[in-house]
């Protein structure tokens, strides 16, 4: 359990270290949602192009966790973040269910974006009653439409992930190359990280959205290296999976596709945390080499 | 009694064998890192006053985190496995040696960067409070931290690899887990983490980080966050804490983790066995083998909470009531 | 592909689930320090912990037996163990390594034993370790939340005819957000049963119903418009 300070205003930066997108969190939402949306529907693109949409979509959802827990949630901001990501695995699946309809096999699958506004109706719902003053009454500002967006970017997010790695969002080859291989376990992990840790690693008074922002996209580009690499891995093999089923993949279009993003998730990492532990040390009381702590009494 | 069975006996003592030292070392990797419950108090501390030189390893809790190491070393010692296991037929381990210590070094890597992330981001955000960013705490507490997280890793992916296999490693396929490796170290990554959180920060957060009050009672409220902020000799920092809660904290906690898996995958085979599963897989025995072995489980919990009662029974008359002021 | 029997088995494992939250002594930050009664970690983070471990042991005998019943119980008995062995461990800790004597915080007299609670407290504390009706309240809650996962893991796998590895994760998803909402009605810190906040309970059993309610509806979507398929 951590604590939570009081809500602050925003101060500007004072160094030419910081990460200007100058979008406010409305903006932001509907741009990243936006692009999301439409990435995620036509599975066709380069992967580059989804890891790009990846990170709006985290910024996305970790304003809306930064958002919610600035007014402390009794049990910690990683709870907000797995909730997300919950939600995110639920729609998902319904998305995948529903993506045949409509859809030009391996180039667009509109039909996913239902399941995407389904968790967020179910989001909404879990805002409304836990918000509600004769039900949880958490008493936070604006969670009806906090939850809403998390679960719509959780789902977002998720669905992202699965194209990335299987090229398509057919429900069968997901279900092979993503569940079944137990995949699942490290986009789930990641995108609870993606969301809860900018803000959770950056809390306290002197917290800013700037700073917080540049650790998001940080910890995509360690994301999207990852997936690089399982596509490298997965893109020419023939297995044997248990009794479950025998898959098999060969395509040199995925093995690009995983390097490019391998590189891309590198570069982004190393530019945006470099730029991140710059930002910390400058924007610290002060950065010292070694030093005696203040004495009291 | 088959070689199979034996085999799988002598599979599941090295699985809680394993499971031990994965925790032990799992709560000493917190306690230098000051993850979890404790970094409340650390957090706390440069807000009244105490600047420290404490490191503020605020990566989520435990679960989280160590279920992000344990699935990122499960896959990625997976997709080696993919690629190395063709290369050797017949002799498959011989791939999982390579495969498993390099997945876990990329999860020791991971970790290294989110606590360098969470240090600074936490301290920088301590600006107002004077709480300075001193580099040779952020440098020399990375390399403690990962290589305890990557003994712990190693341990969680090792089992995970053995569950999964577990079958083909003692003689019949039919036995191995129906999860696959990176979903099995989720599950163990989340379930060490929750133990090493609930049992072992006791040790640090009520005994090592207020060394300076009372031996004997709770932290009263007023004590928190003036955080022991002076070792025996010069200024303390977290390195010094792992010394201390190797000697009874860690073994405990790890003890816990150990005991769970060793009952649990015990009840499991002896339910098997007695319910005639074993060696034979009749399926017409499933059910008995379950029902014995829920049996077995429901008498191991009730042992435990008459050893709890007898416990706090015994605890309570050998150190009476609170007599301090 | 039987909805009807997919959408009980997932509501009343959200159901499950944030009772066994609620039952669950918590203690969280305080709990480490010896300042409350309970178990030194989150609820999310000790329930997750407990239903993962009767998860793993319901995947197990879901393979060889096809009872709804048994493989609930199995992950019963699997999160009761771990709930034990974690609070007998505690207990040990605090008594050994801190000299802390196990006392509740709530009530003055344990109302299963009879124990005196106030002369055992240190003053300014909110109780420390596990005492005898606190062990007995995480017991439950061990077993109501692991039951709750492991029904829901079932339904999942047999009723939804999902595979091994989607029916675990789809439960966790929809175990994780009913935890969550109990985490966030209790608010900190609760010792069980017979904690004031549990009085609390309704509130979260009413948000988890409708919450495992629109889970299960959806499930039953993703299951009714693949079968058929490979899953």
């Amino acid at each position: 359990m951590t604590v939570t300070p009081a809500v602050v205003e925003e101060e500007p930066t004072k160094k030419g270290l910081s990460f200007k997108l100058p979008l406010d969190e409305t903006e932001m939402g509907l741009i990243a949602g936006i692009v999301a949306a439409i990435v995620v529907v036509f599975t066709g693109l380069p992967a580059v192009i989804k890891g790009i949409a990846l990170i709006l979509a985290f910024l996305w959802g970790m304003d809306s966790v930064r958002k919610t827990s600035k007014y402390g949630l009794g049990t910690g901001v990683p709870s907000i973040g797995v909730l997300a990501t919950g939600f995110g695995v639920v729609g998902a699946l319904v998305g995948l269910a529903l993506a045949k309809y409509g859809s030009i096999e391996g180039v667009a699958y509109p039909a996913v974006l239902v399941g995407v506004i389904l968790m967020g109706v179910i989001g909404l719902v879990a805002g409304i009653l836990s918000n509600h003053e004769k039900v949880i009454a958490m008493k936070i500002p604006k969670l009806e439409r906090a939850m809403m967006e998390l679960g719509m970017a959780g789902t977002l997010i998720i669905l992202l992930e699965c194209s990335i790695v299987t090229g398509s969002l057919n429900f069968n080859a997901v279900v092979n190359q993503v569940l079944n291989t137990g995949l699942i376990a490290l986009m789930f992990i990641f995108t609870c990280f993606g969301l809860l840790h900018p803000y959770n690693a950056c809390l306290g008074p002197d917290e800013n959205r700037e700073r917080t922002r540049m650790c998001s996209v940080e910890i995509v580009g360690l994301l999207c290296a990852l997936l690089g690499f399982v596509m490298i891995i997965l893109s020419s093999f023939s297995w044997e999976l248990g009794s479950i089923a025998s898959v098999t993949i060969s395509s040199p279009w995925k093995l690009w596709n995983g390097v490019s993003l391998l590189i891309f998730g590198l570069a982004v990492w190393a530019y945006f945390f470099r730029m991140f532990i710059k930002a910390c040390m400058d924007e610290a009381y002060e950065t010292v080499g070694t030093g005696m702590i203040k004495t009291i009494e | 009694m088959g070689l199979i069975v034996v085999l799988l006996f002598a599979w599941m003592l090295v699985i809680a064998f394993l499971a031990f030292l994965a925790c032990t070392f799992e709560d000493l990797e917190s306690d230098i890192g000051s993850q979890s419950n404790p970094n409340s108090q650390v957090q706390l501390a440069a807000q009244i006053g105490q600047v420290n030189r404490f490191f503020n390893k605020a990566i989520s809790g435990e679960p989280l985190s160590n279920a992000m190491y344990c699935a990122t070393a499960g896959t990625i010692a997976w997709l080696l496995l993919l690629k190395l296991e063709p290369l050797v037929p017949g002799e498959e381990w011989k791939a999982a040696v390579l495969a498993i210590p390099i997945g876990v070094a990329v999860a020791a890597a991971i970790n290294i960067i989110f606590s360098m992330s969470s240090h600074c981001g936490r301290t920088a955000a301590q600006k107002r409070f004077e709480q300075p960013i001193y580099l040779d705490v952020l440098y020399g507490h990375l390399l403690p931290i990962a290589t305890h997280a990557f003994m712990t890793t190693f341990f969680i992916t090792c089992i995970a690899y053995i569950q999964c296999n577990l079958g083909t490693l003692s003689g019949n396929p039919a036995l191995n887990h129906p999860f696959a490796l990176p979903l099995l170290g989720f599950i163990w990554g989340i379930t060490v983490g929750a133990i090493g959180s609930s049992t072992g920060d006791v040790h640090y957060g009520a005994e090592r980080e207020f060394q300076d009050r009372p031996f004997g009672e709770g932290k009263r409220v007023v004590y928190h966050g003036k955080i022991t902020r002076y070792a025996g000799c010069g200024v303390r920092t977290q390195r010094d804490i792992a010394g201390f809660c190797a000697k009874f904290g860690g073994p405990i906690t790890g003890m816990t983790f150990g005991l769970i898996i060793l009952f649990e995958n015990w009840r499991s085979l002896v339910g098997m066995q007695l319910g005639g599963y074993l060696p034979n897989l009749a399926a017409s025995a499933g059910n008995s083998a379950v029902t014995w072995a829920i049996v077995m489980g429901l008498i191991i919990v009730i042992a435990l909470a008459v050893v709890n009662y007898v416990f706090v029974r015994w605890v309570r008359k050998k150190c009476g009531p609170f007599v301090g002021v | 592909m039987e909805p009807i029997l997919i959408i009980l088995c997932v509501v009343a494992g959200g159901l499950l689930a944030s009772l066994g939250a609620h039952l669950l002594p918590v203690g969280g930050a305080p709990a480490a320090m010896g300042t409350a009664t309970g178990i030194a970690t989150g609820t999310v983070q000790i329930m997750l912990g407990a239903a993962m471990t009767g998860l793993f042991t319901a995947a197990s005998a879901a393979t060889f037996t096809d009872s709804l019943l048994l493989v609930a119980l199995s992950g019963a008995i699997g999160a009761t163990v771990m709930m034990c062995v974690v609070m007998l461990m505690a207990n040990i800790l605090y008594t050994f390594g801190c000299g802390i004597v196990p006392v509740s915080g709530r009530v003055d007299v344990d109302p299963l034993t009879k124990e005196p609670q106030a002369p055992y407290k240190t003053p300014q504390t909110d109780g420390h370790g596990v005492p005898n009706c606190v062990y007995v309240s995480g017991m439950l809650g061990g077993f109501v939340g692991g039951f709750g996962g492991a029904l829901m893991y079932f339904a999942l796998l047999n009723y939804a005819d999902f595979s091994a590895g989607t029916a675990a994760i789809g439960a966790l998803a929809i175990f994780v957000p009913n935890a969550i909402i109990a985490a966030y009605n209790i608010r900190g810190t609760i010792e069980g049963f017979h904690d004031p906040k549990f009085k609390r309970l309704p509130f979260a059993m009413v948000t988890s119903l409708v919450i495992s309610l629109l889970c299960g509806i959806m499930v039953v979507i993703a299951s009714y418009l693949t079968v058929g398929g490979t899953m």
